[in-house]
């Protein structure tokens, strides 16, 4: 029951693992171990059936974004973690770094604090969400569904649509950067860093474990003496902030900050913010998290729609893909919950 | 040819760690008005489910009018002519009295449209049946609640159901609403061909309307379809409870010496308390006892904050405080909640032992930068898990895969870890074996020898007399009565009757 009780990859290695009638060992069944195996069969796939994926040059453009669609899985597995969700991560991201963008080009403050500041106006926004989320009882669904259409409303109001094209070079220079023989964007070791921070917080920290007990059992939690409201504005902090790393890195990739970077009303951020964390085996009910299963997530998700484009079958049947692939998941993720209750008949 | 319209043979119900029923047989006769009865834990919630298609017994047989029978869900019990009057209503609360009633089977004109008069003219008719002097177009939120019951019992008869279960259908009714509702069900079954099973804990009540009875105890039948004649108050009492006398008591102490850690004085609750006078001294245990929905552990949830307190005071070693959540209760005044829902609100099923016993704990043991590690918080619950003796192959395993009797130690193990002084349990042995309930009878009892005080919520009487030092009887969120222990069972048990019951 525990072997199914597993996540989308997990399962279907349960079922290989069934038909080639042995047993492998326990790391072996884990999410994380499937879904790298995944990553593994579609980079094999993808370099024999495609030109030029293996390339220096796609590798490089790819870790790019891989970097940035990391980032923006994480930001939705924090809100996941409450039990919510937080639709206005892409105009919130953008919100933010139309901001910062703003401070370096016109107000022409140095790089660092414009990021920092960047950072607390996103982290502010989030706050919005989770104050308004926690405090009226309102589902997060339709406050970031309000909160999207106002954050994206207002920062297009504010920059009259226009983009800031002229920012400092070091800070655009920064996403063109290629390390270890080129094959690498830095923008990726600062992703990871994230991954490092925010394993560290939810495994090693009293803070993390406080956020995880909250969202896997509100009641519990209030009653053992967490604050669970303010957990969960927390967490709508903490998705705004790195909702905000996000955009930035996203500025400093394309060089400059566009206020439709991520679609309108931040929307093509929604699909691989959803599917990182989801494929990673982060429960949509609230409660668990897996940060290293959203990292590998976005990895699966960046691959597929890169390998696509080189086999050129266009964006459209990209989306199709991707819609297919967030259904499958998120059917199995109905099977975790079937299968985590099945094993729990106790009452 | 026996006249029974239900019956079941040794059933047996096994959930993982607790034989729920065992060989249980209930002979349900034609117009009968049979009652149910057991502690809590003894099976009767098990048996109602299996009844009504919930659950399927492991073994034995369900015979319904003498045809062996397996019922696979609610809709097929119903089907089969078998409905429970919930104590949660199955109204819906926007529709009139009249489309409630026939929800199920609706009149339509030859438009396929719904043809009210006919709804209202046919739900009149019911309504009559049920003695209710009200309008079928009446909304059902505009009722009384007793009124509300006896519509969802005019429902269930709409529908055809011979065999109707009711779980405690008088907790919320006043005296004069019971008397009504007891007048009805003697006339649906005299007339109407009904046969009712009835659960209560009132005794009273079903020497009043049954006439046959079955006893559980730990899932077994302590007696079967008895006739109610032969039987008397104090009969009944040992067949539920097994024994006349709780083998564990707490001693009796000294009162001078101690010192007041609670008082609460003239409290009155946005929950409708009202004029709660209330001590707690050092290391006393407190027994708050009462019907289902007396305001108990509503009372506890607003020493908590988490219900609002209008006026009054609250004053915690004589020190005038307000709690305006659990977390300041734990953090500052060392006040921990024991909940009675240990799967909702004691425990995070999906979460290991470790991290449930550790919850309490976690803000003070966290070092810098709020570093916090598996390995230190091992160090800190460890001896509570161990004196608790704590069945589980290791701390990573998960809660819901526990036995009921080991969750609960967990639940308890987390408010022993975080050291409180003053402890609010509420049903602390719902649903679990005999064994860990004098297990946890006795560390309640070790604790207040060590200077907790308890607050201890239970609607057991045994255990109440067994445990408390003084018990507290509340009733329509009032106190009734503050009545020092005997620790006689049939003294208190009848003194504590008498104030719910004046």
């Amino acid at each position: 029951m525990k072997l199914l009780g597993g996540y989308s990859p997990q399962l279907l290695f349960y079922i290989l693992n069934d038909l080639m009638f042995k047993k492998l060992p326990n790391f072996a069944v884990t999410n994380q171990f499937g879904l790298f195996l995944l990553v593994i069969l579609f980079v094999l796939f993808f370099s024999f059936f495609t030109d030029g994926f293996s390339s220096r040059f796609n590798l490089f453009a790819l870790s790019r974004v891989v970097a940035i669609d990391i980032m923006i899985g994480l930001a939705m597995m924090v809100v996941i973690l409450t039990g919510g969700l937080n639709l206005s991560l892409g105009a919130l991201g953008v919100s933010a770094a139309m901001f910062g963008g703003w401070l370096m080009e016109v107000v022409g403050i140095p790089i660092i604090p414009a990021m920092l500041l960047t950072l607390a106006m996103g982290g502010f926004l989030g706050w919005i969400n989770g104050y308004v989320t926690v405090k009226t009882g309102v589902h997060s669904f339709i406050v970031t569904l309000a909160t999207m259409s106002i954050y994206f409303g207002m920062m297009t109001l504010f920059t009259e649509a226009e983009a800031f094209r002229k920012l400092p070079e070091t800070f655009t220079d920064f996403g063109s950067l290629k390390l270890f023989n080129k094959y690498v964007s830095p923008l990726l070791l600062v992703s990871i860093f994230f991954v490092f921070l925010l394993f560290y917080l939810f495994k090693f920290t009293d803070l993390g474990r406080k956020l995880i007990a909250a969202g896997a059992n509100p009641d519990a939690a209030e009653l053992s003496g967490i604050s669970v409201g303010q957990m969960f504005i927390y967490c709508h902090i903490l998705s705004g902030l790195l909702a905000a790393v996000a955009a930035l890195m996203l500025t400093s990739r394309i060089g400059a900050a566009i206020p439709s970077m991520a679609g309108n009303l931040g929307f093509d951020w929604l699909l691989p913010a959803f599917l990182a964390p989801v494929l990673g085996g982060t429960l949509l009910s609230g409660g668990k998290v897996t940060v290293f299963g959203t990292m590998l997530g976005a990895v699966l998700v960046t691959l597929i729609t890169n390998g696509l484009y080189l086999i050129e079958v266009g964006e459209f049947w990209i989306r199709f893909f991707l819609g297919i692939i967030l259904l499958l998941a998120v059917l199995l993720d109905k099977a975790r919950e079937f299968f985590a209750q099945k094993s729990n008949v106790l009452s | 040819m026996n006249n029974l319209c239900l019956e079941i043979k040794e059933a047996s119900k096994k959930f993982p760690g607790v034989l729920a029923l065992d060989n249980a047989d209930f002979k349900l006769k034609k117009g009968s008005i049979h009652a149910l009865l057991g502690e809590n834990g003894a099976g009767k919630s098990t048996l109602i489910k299996i009844i009504t298609g919930l659950y399927k017994q492991d073994t034995g047989k369900l015979l319904i009018n003498n045809v062996e029978t397996s019922l696979n869900s609610p809709t097929e019990a119903q089907n089969r002519g078998i409905s429970v009057v919930h104590q949660e209503r199955n109204l819906i609360r926007r529709f009139s009295v009249g489309e409630n009633l026939l929800l199920n089977d609706l009149p339509k004109n030859k438009f396929g449209l719904i043809n009210y008069k006919l709804v209202f003219e046919r739900s009149k008719e019911w309504l009559d049946l049920m003695d209710l002097n009200i309008d079928p177009r009446t909304v059902v939120s505009d009722l009384t609640v007793a009124k509300m019951q006896l519509c969802e019992i005019a429902k269930a008869l709409s529908i055809k159901s011979r065999i109707l279960l009711l779980d405690e259908p008088t907790s919320s009714l006043s005296p004069q609403e019971t008397e009504h509702l007891f007048k009805v069900l003697q006339k649906i079954v005299r007339e109407e061909d009904v046969s009712i099973v009835f659960v209560s804990h009132k005794l009273e009540e079903v020497f009043e309307l049954c006439d046959q009875v079955t006893v559980l105890r730990d899932g077994k039948n302590a007696c079967t379809s008895e006739s109610i004649n032969k039987l008397t108050r104090q009969n009944l009492v040992k067949l539920m409870i097994g024994r006349e006398e709780q083998i564990i008591k707490s001693e009796k102490k000294v009162v001078s010496d101690q010192k007041t850690v609670l008082r609460l004085e003239k409290i009155n609750t946005e929950l409708g308390h009202h004029d709660i006078n209330l001590t707690l001294g050092k290391g006393e245990i407190i027994g708050l006892y009462g019907l289902v929905g007396s305001g108990r552990t509503e009372l506890a949830k607003c020493l908590l904050g988490l219900e609002k307190i209008v006026s009054g005071q609250i004053k915690i070693n004589e020190n005038e405080v307000r709690l305006d959540s659990p977390k300041t209760a734990l953090d500052r005044f060392k006040i921990g909640y024991i909940s009675e829902d240990r799967k909702k609100e004691g425990l995070i099923l999906m979460h290991n032992v470790l991290e449930n016993a550790g919850i309490t704990i976690w803000s003070k043991i966290k070092s810098f930068l709020s570093f916090l590690s598996d390995k230190a918080i091992h160090a800190k619950v460890d001896p509570f898990i161990r004196e608790l003796e704590v069945k589980t192959p290791s701390y990573s395993q998960l809660i819901s895969n526990l036995s009921g009797g080991n969750q609960q130690k967990i639940s308890v193990a987390k408010w022993l870890a975080a050291g409180t002084d003053i402890l609010i349990i509420d049903e602390p042995t719902v649903g679990i074996d005999i064994k860990t309930k004098s297990y946890i009878h006795e560390l309640i009892i070790g604790l207040a020898k060590k200077g907790t005080s308890i607050v201890l919520i239970s609607s057991d009487m045994p255990e109440m007399i067994s445990l408390a030092d003084r018990v507290i009887v509340m009733k329509n969120f009032k106190i009734e009565g503050n009545e020092p222990n005997s620790h006689n069972y049939a003294d208190m048990s009848s003194k504590i009757m008498a104030y719910i019951h004046d």
